[in-house]
Order: C-alpha cells, then structure tokens, then sequence
C-alpha cells in the first residue's frame, strides 16, 4: 500500500481523498499555493507543503514545484484530484519517473484517450454508438458543407483535444462555418496545443449520462452505475443524480456493457466515466472518457457504498479489484447538488470570506463534502464550487425533499451562493417528474427572468 | 486629464485588449480579469488615447487596483 500520498489539488476534493486516506491509514501532504495558506484542507492534511503564488500556472499547475514539493517530503505517490493536472499525462510520467505512483490511469492511456477522435474509432472497433459525425479531424470547410448537407445545421464543431466545456462551437450555417472553423483552431492551438477539430451533429435537448466504473491491473472491471448530468449551465454541472429517470433497466444493462467494452479496449485502469448522451428518442451516443476522479463521484458512492477514492489507492498500489459486478447493490436513489460561490441570477462570480457558516448535520444518508469554514477565504482565483450536498433516500421524491431540506438549513454569508437556484430547480414541477434535458437551467431562467 | 481604469473584480489578467497609444472610446473594453474561471470584461468609462499599461497576462488583481492610464479627451 501507498504510504505517504501527494494530493496535488486544493479545496473540498483534497478533505475527500484525506478521508479515505485515514481509513487506509495513508499519511497524507497538502500543497499550497500563497491564496491558500491558511486554507482548512491545508490544515486537514499530515503535512502542508508551498508550491508558489496564487496563479495556479506557477503553482497548482507547475509540475516541477508539485513533483520537488513530494521528493522533499519524501511522499511515494501522488493523486491529482480533478481539474488543474488530473487529465495532464506528462505530469503523470514526471510522478512515475521520479519513482513514484500514479493514482490514475496509465499515461500512455490518458495521452491517448485525451484524443475525442481516437475514442470515436475505439468505440466504432468495439461496436459503441457515437452520435454521428467525423471519426478524424477535418481538412478543410468543404468537409463540413458536405455534412450539414447531409444531416442539416445546425452542427457542433469539436476540438480534439478540448475540455473544460472549451472547444465546443455551434454552427448554423454555412456562411458561420470558415469563421468558426479559423477561431476554433486558434483556441485549440492556444490552449490545449492541438487545433485539430471534427464535426458532430447536434442533438436537441439531449440528456447527460455517464457511466462510474472502476478497473484493475488485472483485467477486472465493474460499473457503480450511471449519473444523470442533465441540470447544467454553459456546460457546468449542477445537480446529477443516480440511478437516471429516464434510463430503463434494459437501457442500463446495455449502456454498461458499452463503458466496459470502450474501458477494456482502451485498456483502462483506475476510476473513469464513460460520458454519453440520449437523444429524445432514446437513443445512446458514447461522447467521452473521463479520466480521474470526478466532482460527482459522491452520488455514486451514496447509492453504491463503494468508496471509489479509496478504491483508487487501492488498485493503484497494485491490489485485485476486490468487487464482482453482482455484489454491486444499486438500492434508492442518490442525488447532488453543487453549490458555487456566484450570483443565483447573474452568475457573476463571488469571492470573498466566509463571515458565517451553517452546514445541516451530516448523517448516514446526508453528506456535505467542503473545505469551508468561517474565516476561510474563497481566492478568486480558482474554481468557484464551494460544496457538495449529497443525499440518499429509497426513493427519487423522498431523496429530492432530503435535498431541499438539507439546502434550506445551508447558510453561508460574506459571499453569494447559488443555494437558491438549487433549490428553485428541486422544486420545479418538470424536474420532480424527471422531465429534463440540458437546456433545463437556460429555459427556467428564461421563464423567470 | 489622466484617468485610471481600475479592476472592478478580483482575478487574475486574461488579456490587455488595447495597446498604448491607442484611441479608446467611452464603453470600450480594454482588458479582461479572469475570477474564478469566468471573464470579466474591463470596459473604459471615458473616451481617450491610452497613455500606460500597468498590468500584464496572470498578474493578480485586487479590487481597484489600476490596470490602464488613459489620457482622456478634453470636453
């Protein structure tokens, strides 16, 4: 087993792996940016180690100050956490070179897979649905006449190496195709190294699905079940849930034989997500492969009782996946909600200090997952997910009105939440009848508004 | 007159959108503040020639920390 462990990341995700480390009896080092030197996950940790100023290029993102600040301390390996290098494969080389381990997959598999279009071929080798479009980078714009003419506008133009919600352009016709085709590839060059782009039809008011599974070093693999996405905003997630109210139990036994088949065939180790989409008629398109822990990772784990952080260290330090797919217990229904330090209406970000901090008490089916405490400053510098309210209950309605109740009794002042858009969607007529898509938020701002 | 364009957010520099030595026109946007991954637009209140660049791409903002020195129009 790993001894002492690396959390190369900041806020409620580093209290998350620090969790399962104790359990594990890991020894656990925080690393800091100047923004966070006093910040609680810093404190949470055995050891707290500064990495450089608040600019995460200098530091949540430097790998030569993230892989001195682990050999200083003497750490054995190093979990990523999610955002900043999670998904960055030389990062995961420089921790495997410098002896180390890698919680996460392969490197060689995460250069791979960053690559949409080799998963697109993947997927077809194996038999996978993707929503229809180019396989390969396109050459030129004829490419992309020659495709609306076929399938009709309006059609996204993808990086293929985007993420983070960039990289993403509608078109609507042909006269927008060479602008947005120019200004795509710029942004792919600029930021993720690659302007190289495909073409995918657009979906209208799709759902969001995913598929949570878990591999070994060994060839073993299980699925903990899919998250319904839908309830998102400029392709930020703010409520996902488990199991989808739309997803058939034969839905569900064939969207988890796609995950296992795309995850084998890329030969996949760790955690990962298979992302897909449903159309309005019900068919399933595999979109991408996540690969690292995600933020909605607590929905699955509430509904499944896996612990799928710990799960991670343990296949990283070389162990069997010790669970078979039929003592995967999927019982109830688990949802979350995320709350962000921004506007509930204008969605204008908002730092600042914690003045005061109500959290709902924790129980057994009720789980808040933060690094927040009065006092403690939210840097603008970052991400602004402040928190994560989980809660389980037998059924859908009954797991709802446990959200609801546990979000009335949050209280955080000093900043501006966005605890009353969440809870404006819970109690929304459509979204209690499980009739949502991911124009959901754009749609009940609009009616508001 | 000189007037200082300040950082209406906290952040850090995305980009400095005007050069120095260029005509600014009141509501004209001459940088952009990245806080907590949204962009922020920085726009001129007044219409003039930018006379100095105080900031660069990452630096960290402060609430009403200067950014651009214009040279504002008479009249």
């Amino acid at each position: 087993m790993i001894k002492k462990l690396v959390i190369a990341n900041r806020g409620e995700v580093v209290s998350r792996i620090i969790r399962a480390c104790k359990k594990l009896g890991v020894a656990t080092v925080a690393v800091y940016s100047e923004a966070d030197r006093n910040a609680l996950f810093t404190r949470q940790a055995d050891e707290a180690v500064p990495i450089g100023p608040a600019n995460p290029m200098k530091s949540y993102l430097n790998i030569e100050a993230i892989i001195q600040a682990a050999q200083q301390c003497g750490a054995d390996a190093v979990h990523p956490g999610y955002g900043f290098l999670a998904e960055n494969y030389a990062f995961a080389q420089a921790v495997i070179d410098k002896g180390m381990t890698w919680v996460g997959p392969a490197p060689e598999v995460m250069k791979a897979v960053e690559s949409k279009c080799y998963c697109r071929h993947i997927a077809e080798k194996v038999r996978v649905p993707v929503n229809p479009g180019t396989l390969d980078p396109i050459q030129n714009v004829e490419e992309v006449y020659r495709f609306a003419e076929e399938v009709g506008y309006p059609v996204f133009l993808k990086l293929d190496k985007g993420g983070g919600g960039k990289g993403i352009e509608k078109v609507n016709a042909d006269a927008e195709v060479q602008p947005v085709f120019e200004r795509i590839s710029r942004i792919g060059l600029a930021a993720f190294g690659s302007g190289d782009c495909y073409i995918e039809k657009m979906l209208v008011n799709p759902r969001h699905l995913e598929v949570q599974f878990l591999g070994d070093n060994f060839g073993n693999y299980v699925c903990l079940g899919e998250r319904e996405c839908s309830i998102q905003r400029r392709h930020q997630k703010i409520i996902e849930e488990s199991p989808s109210p739309v997803v058939t139990p034969r839905d569900r036994e064939m969207i988890f034989d796609y995950s296992l088949r795309l995850a084998r065939a890329m030969n996949y180790q760790g955690a990962g997500t298979i992302e897909g989409l449903r159309s309005q008629a019900g068919d399933y398109y595999f979109m991408e492969i996540n690969a690292r822990l995600q933020v909605e990772h607590p929905v699955t784990e509430l509904l499944t009782g896996v612990d799928i952080v710990k799960t991670q260290l343990q296949i990283a330090s070389g162990e069997k996946l010790a669970l078979k797919q039929d003592q995967v217990s999927v019982k109830g229904h688990a949802i979350e909600a995320r709350v962000y330090a921004e506007d509930p209406v204008s969605f204008q970000p908002s730092p600042g200090t914690i003045k005061r901090l109500v959290l709902p008490g924790e129980k057994e089916t009720l789980r808040i997952d933060h690094a927040l405490e009065e006092g403690g400053v939210v840097p603008p510098y970052y991400d602004p997910l402040l928190a994560k309210v989980i809660t389980w209950a037998p059924s859908r309605t009954e797991a709802i009105a446990a959200l609801v109740e546990a979000l009335e009794g949050f209280h955080i002042e000093g900043l501006a939440t966005t605890i009353s858009l969440n809870l404006s969607i819970l109690k929304n007529k459509h979204f209690s009848e499980g009739k949502y898509h991911t124009g959901f938020i754009e749609d009940l701002l609009e009616k508001n508004g | 007159m000189e007037v200082r364009i300040n950082a209406h957010m906290p952040g850090l520099v995305a980009r400095v959108v005007v050069a120095e030595g260029e005509m600014v026109k009141a509501g004209q946007e001459v940088a952009v503040i990245n806080c907590m991954k949204t962009e922020m637009s920085v726009v001129s209140h007044v219409a003039g020639v930018v006379k100095e660049i105080l900031v660069k791409e990452w630096d960290e903002m402060q609430v009403d920390a200067p950014m651009v020195i214009l040279e504002a129009e008479e009249g």
